[in-house]
């Protein structure tokens, strides 16, 4: 009865030690998370190939980061990279003129 | 040795075509206005619009047309002199029908000057505080002045004597052909090649004669806007982030655009949805 007892009160203690080991992960996951997208933002800007809700996107995962939802702001702030990511891309897609086939 | 010759000249024409052998201005605009006239036979050469309906409507409009009040306005800020006595018509010794005028290419500023551009550098050499590009006083001066030149022809010049002319005209055609935002879109995937087709609820307006109605008074503002509000609506709409007003970019859209619509009457201000 005791061994159960102590069992359940050390799995109880390891999963709260683990919780807030996580907690502390996100913290920083989020944070890196923010720089990498705020990169990808200026990175795409560089080209003039910024859309118009990255920046919108960073600012959502801040405050969710100074909210404490960590979860959130990552997920938030991978999608702004990946914005970011795709408005270079396609900004370069556009380097040349392309005169479409329809106007000759 | 024959074959060779052959070879090396259909490479020299294929290299020509994918060079895309820059054609000039008036070579550009006629294929525009060819483009547009092809695809709507029907619609006279000068006038509004390819549907039926939206031409009765506008016509309606245009009977009492909400722009009035603006007109008004503008022409009481054309007629008031600034704080050091000096008017608009210093500036513009042939205003107001001045319209007509821009936009310019200006050797001096090595840029292209837009009418409202134009407008705050009057102000601004009088001691007067520039006006913001997009809403409020900006509209009712333009109004004014766009009223007074209605009749006149569009006829942007791209100088020859000057290489930064055309490479401002140059700048606005590839910003016209440019897909940009997360939709992808560059103004010819609308305004060309699915002019007059539906998105959501509304057709697209053909390319030709998209610079003769401004300022517009627009339903969805409730109020007159500048080109440039809409150039920046425009941008947002396909989810790109826009640029400034009277910036560079849309000053030399703006260039390319007017020219492509040389020759058609100016009839501002406009009243649209």
């Amino acid at each position: 009865m005791i061994s159960k007892i102590t069992g359940i009160v050390f799995s109880g203690l390891i999963f709260g030690m683990m919780s807030g080991i996580v907690s502390a992960a996100d913290t920083t996951q989020a944070q890196k998370a923010i720089a990498a997208a705020e990169n990808a933002q200026k990175k795409a800007a560089s080209v003039d190939g910024e859309w118009r809700d990255t920046g919108k996107i960073i600012k959502k995962a801040k405050a969710a980061q100074s909210k404490g939802d960590y979860a959130q702001a990552v997920k938030l702030a991978n999608k702004a990279e990946r914005q970011g990511e795709l408005g270079y891309e396609q900004a370069h897609s556009q380097e040349k003129l392309q005169i479409p086939s329809y106007l000759k | 040795m024959k074959n060779i010759l052959k070879q090396l000249a259909m490479l020299m024409v294929l290299f020509g075509v994918v060079l895309n052998v820059q054609a000039t201005p008036e070579e550009d605009r006629e294929l525009f206005q060819r483009f547009n006239q092809e695809r709507f036979p029907n619609v006279p050469s000068q006038e509004y619009s390819f549907d039926q309906a939206g031409r009765e409507n506008w016509e309606a409009i245009e009977e009492f047309p909400p722009y009035e009040p603006f007109i008004d306005s503008g022409q009481e800020m054309w007629e008031t002199p600034f704080a050091n006595g000096k008017t608009y018509k210093d500036c513009f010794p042939e205003g107001p029908v001045i319209a007509q005028n821009y936009p310019r290419w200006d050797k001096q500023q090595g840029m292209v000057v837009t009418l409202a551009l134009a407008i705050n550098q009057c102000r601004e050499a009088n001691g007067e505080r520039p006006l913001k590009y997009k809403k409020g006083d900006i509209n009712d001066i333009l109004s004014y002045i766009a009223f007074q030149s209605r009749g006149q022809k569009t006829q942007v010049e791209v100088p020859a004597d000057d290489p930064g002319a055309l490479a401002a005209y140059e700048a606005g055609k590839k910003f016209y052909f440019t897909r940009r935002g997360q939709l992808n879109f560059s103004c010819a995937s609308c305004h060309l090649q699915n002019s007059s087709l539906n998105i959501r609820s509304e057709a697209l307006s053909p390319a030709l004669g998209h610079t003769t109605h401004w300022p517009t008074y627009r339903s969805k503002w409730g109020t007159v806007g500048t080109l440039h509000r809409r150039f920046t609506g425009c941008n947002k709409q396909v989810r790109a982030k826009p640029f400034k007003a009277q910036g560079e970019e849309y000053r030399n859209l703006e260039y390319y655009l007017t020219y492509m619509s040389n020759g058609l009457e100016l009839n501002g201000p406009g009243a649209r949805k």
